[in-house]
């Protein structure tokens, strides 16, 4: 198999690609073994709704997007409501789009055909860990901050790792039971509050967050579904753009 | 092993929302550089998506939840990735035996 080499460093590219994305590979790790219960209950919960494990990993591989995957089992029927599904996986996906933008600034150096396919293959981690690095690296001057040898490490290995565990789930199915249940589900949260920690900067960078965690932690009390997540972002944005309008001190 | 047509079609439409909602930030950045203020504010974004999508948890268990999802911050301050996993999903199912 061969992976895109950074365009910009052609005359080392191939040993520093290799290294990128054996970096990439190992960063992922963590996150490979929080993957692994929730794609075992997602493969389950399909199965009990009739997917063959082939239809799982179809689901898991083409759309590979947990949290809407999760909701579409859970309002799967038979036949599957087209337009409910997609809408649903829209909304709770639109996250997505902010997270996009946040990369575009690492991705523009690379040709676009390349930042279309590593734009396929952005979840919520990968996202999260390419660009927690990347801005770790540029704080440290390292150049460049992002390569896509890196990104495809962490995005292809936290990609299969889903389509095979939802898929082994769908096999062994309802002698399952619900794992997550033991704790598993705190992996998660682990992760984030990490990712938070890294890109901490104080306090007053930091009010944002909190406004987007309150306003999401209300919304998902009050209103059924998946809004929280987009009101939570946009309205920590909001604020960010209000305060970025005072002098910086 | 089978795949019927309509589950396809479904899991198609799914995949084209996705994709498109991964698509549309980059596309509308795109080569634009941005704004001093902008760029304050894309700062700050990531930690706001983040946030979002874990603040359920902080309202939606009992308190074996709350104090284990306590213990976790604590250890993602000082700990890095992995230990801080393994001290979240140890607290949480230890405080939910309680």
């Amino acid at each position: 198999m061969t992976f895109p080499i950074p365009t910009t460093s052609n005359d080392d590219a191939i040993p520093v690609g290799r290294t990128e994305f054996l970096r990439g590979v190992k960063k992922s790790i963590p996150m490979m073994i929080g993957f692994v219960p929730f794609g075992l209950v997602l493969g389950a919960q399909a199965s009990a709704k009739g997917f063959s494990p082939l239809e799982v990993s179809l689901l898991t591989g083409i759309n590979f997007a947990g949290g809407s995957e999760f909701a579409a089992i859970g309002l799967w029927t038979s036949p599957p409501h087209l337009l409910l599904l997609a809408g649903v996986t829209l909304l709770i996906n639109s996250r997505h789009i902010l997270m996009g933008a946040t990369l575009a600034p690492f991705l523009r150096r690379f040709p676009r055909s390349k930042a279309l396919i590593a734009l396929a293959l952005m979840c919520d981690e990968t996202w999260a860990l390419t660009l927690s690095d990347a801005r770790e690296r540029e704080k440290h001057g390292l150049f460049p901050s992002l390569t896509l040898p890196f990104y495809f490490g962490v995005a292809i290995c936290l990609w299969l790792t889903w389509i095979v565990s939802t898929a082994f789930g769908g096999l062994i199915g309802p002698a399952l039971g619900d794992i997550t249940r033991y704790g598993f589900d705190m992996a998660f949260p682990a992760v984030f509050l990490v990712l938070l920690r890294g890109m901490w900067t104080g306090m007053r960078a930091a009010r944002p967050w909190l406004v987007s965690g309150v306003v999401a932690a209300a919304v998902y009390l009050l209103v059924p579904g998946a809004w929280y997540v987009p009101a939570g972002a946009v309205s920590g944005v909001l604020a960010a753009w209000f305060w970025s309008a005072e002098t910086h001190t | 092993m089978s795949v019927h047509l309509t589950t396809f079609l479904a899991i198609l439409l799914m995949g084209v929302a996705t994709y498109s909602t991964r698509l549309i930030g980059y596309a509308l950045l795109g080569n634009r550089e941005l704004s001093p203020r902008a760029k304050r504010v894309m700062d700050a974004a990531p930690g706001c998506v983040l946030i979002s999508v874990i603040a359920p948890h902080f309202v939606s268990g009992g308190p074996a939840d709350l104090v284990a999802l306590i213990v976790t911050a604590v250890a993602a301050t000082r700990l890095s990735l992995l230990p801080t996993i393994l001290i979240g999903v140890a607290s949480a199912g230890l405080l939910r035996l309680l």
